[in-house]
């Protein structure tokens, strides 16, 4: 049982910090690029 | 029966399933937080019209009201729960953004400052806690915990050290409800005593970034004050996180010392494992805003970013935040946590008003 929880089981590639850091630079290169021009508040 | 359910809990769920089970929660954020900003500005309109005196609501303060509203009144059912777990998600990507609006020279200046001033509270605040632990007759992880929780950030901190140190789960839950009530406080207790004081927006800030322990927290005590005091209460929380690794590492070295821990192999390998990486974003974007990366109009553009992923994180400290749940958790790890928060708040409450005639900020 243990084997086949291991098996099926996928170490997590990205933390929760690194995911937040991907999405932010993401959302910054569109900014960068022109894609987002003005983002209202 | 057993064996097939054991293996259904850990089969792989695909990212799309993964995702749309995070929208329901995500949504709901996003609606208490706009909810927020809509009764900030449509109830000052309809008090003014009506000629009633009210105080200026700030959105911060609705949205965590109206999510505390939610969860401590109908609760917030199942299908939301996975998505509101995702305001910390937020917070960091919206400190990364943040970095926008700080030039690299204004890091490395407030942050040198805020550095040294976070030594002093990390020493100040697990000597303190670990004394109160001893009086209180506390068992000896716990104390660590909650020492750690109050004197570095919060939740991250005590999940942390609980895996470097071995601790019970139980300990941990103690420590974290402890730490999360304390810092559902602060959020009414520090703007009122800031405004009695005539604290600064720098000065308010920096204490809050240094006494308040979870960074959501700390973020919204700052915001609730001003603009300005929310940007440097997260500057000065992500001082404060950045140094998580040496005070866990510390930690984890004490109790192997003891036999109550495992060894540290790698230590170099464990400082980076427990440093936040978000930090590490936040600096590069603030380089690149340093180096004129993005435009005026970029830069606004970045900054108003971060303040949805802002909004989305408040909203979240409304929601998760029970107060039914938190009172279940024992009295004693609270009252110790409450004691030494409160001597913490003391305490750098008196080392920014020192700092504030040093630097005449």
């Amino acid at each position: 049982m243990s084997q086949e929880a291991a098996a099926v089981a996928k170490p997590k590639r990205f933390s929760l910090d690194a995911w937040a850091v991907l999405l932010a630079f993401t959302l910054a290169a569109l900014v960068r690029a022109g894609v987002f021009k003005h983002i209202p508040w | 029966m057993a064996s097939s359910a054991a293996i259904a809990q850990v089969r792989p769920v695909s990212p799309a399933l993964q995702f749309l089970k995070l929208m329901p929660g995500v949504l709901l954020l996003a609606g208490v937080g706009y909810a927020g900003k809509l009764l900030e500005v449509n109830v000052g309109k309809y008090a003014k019209a009506h000629h009633w005196t009210f105080p200026n609501i700030e959105y911060v303060l609705w949205a965590i009201l109206l999510g505390l509203l939610i969860s401590n009144t109908v609760g917030v059912p199942e299908i939301f729960r996975a998505g509101v777990a995702t305001y910390e998600f937020w917070l960091k990507a919206g400190i990364v953004l943040l970095g926008a609006r700080f030039l690299l020279g204004d890091v490395l200046k407030l942050g040198g400052t805020s550095l040294a001033l976070v030594a002093v509270e990390i020493v100040g605040a697990i000597a303190f806690m670990t004394f109160l632990g001893r009086v209180f007759k506390l068992k000896p992880k716990l104390t660590s915990l909650l020492a750690v929780g109050s004197a570095v950030c919060g939740v991250s901190a005590i999940i942390a050290t609980q895996g470097a140190i071995d601790a019970d789960e139980e300990d941990s839950s103690f420590a974290i409800a402890a730490i999360l009530a304390l810092g559902a406080l602060s959020l009414f207790t520090f703007p009122l005593i800031g405004h009695s004081l005539h604290l600064t927006d720098h000065a308010y800030g920096v204490w809050s970034g240094l006494a308040v322990d979870n960074t959501a927290e700390a973020a919204a005590a700052g915001a609730l004050y001003s603009d300005a005091a929310g940007k440097l209460a997260v500057l000065t929380k992500t001082t404060r996180n950045a140094l998580i690794g040496f005070v866990v590492l510390a930690y984890a070295f004490y109790w192997a010392s003891r036999g109550q821990a495992q060894a540290v192999g790698n230590k170099a390998k464990f400082l980076w494992q427990k440093f936040p990486k978000f930090v590490l974003g936040f600096l590069l974007i603030s380089t690149l805003a340093t180096f004129a990366f993005f435009s005026k109009e970029q830069i606004g553009a970045l900054a108003n970013l971060s303040r949805w992923a802002f909004l989305l994180t408040f909203a979240g400290v409304g929601l998760r935040t029970n107060f039914r749940t938190l009172s279940q958790q024992g009295l004693k790890p609270f009252l110790v946590g409450a004691i030494g928060e409160v001597a913490i708040a003391g305490f750098t409450l008196g080392l920014v008003l020192a700092a504030q005639r040093i630097f005449g900020w």
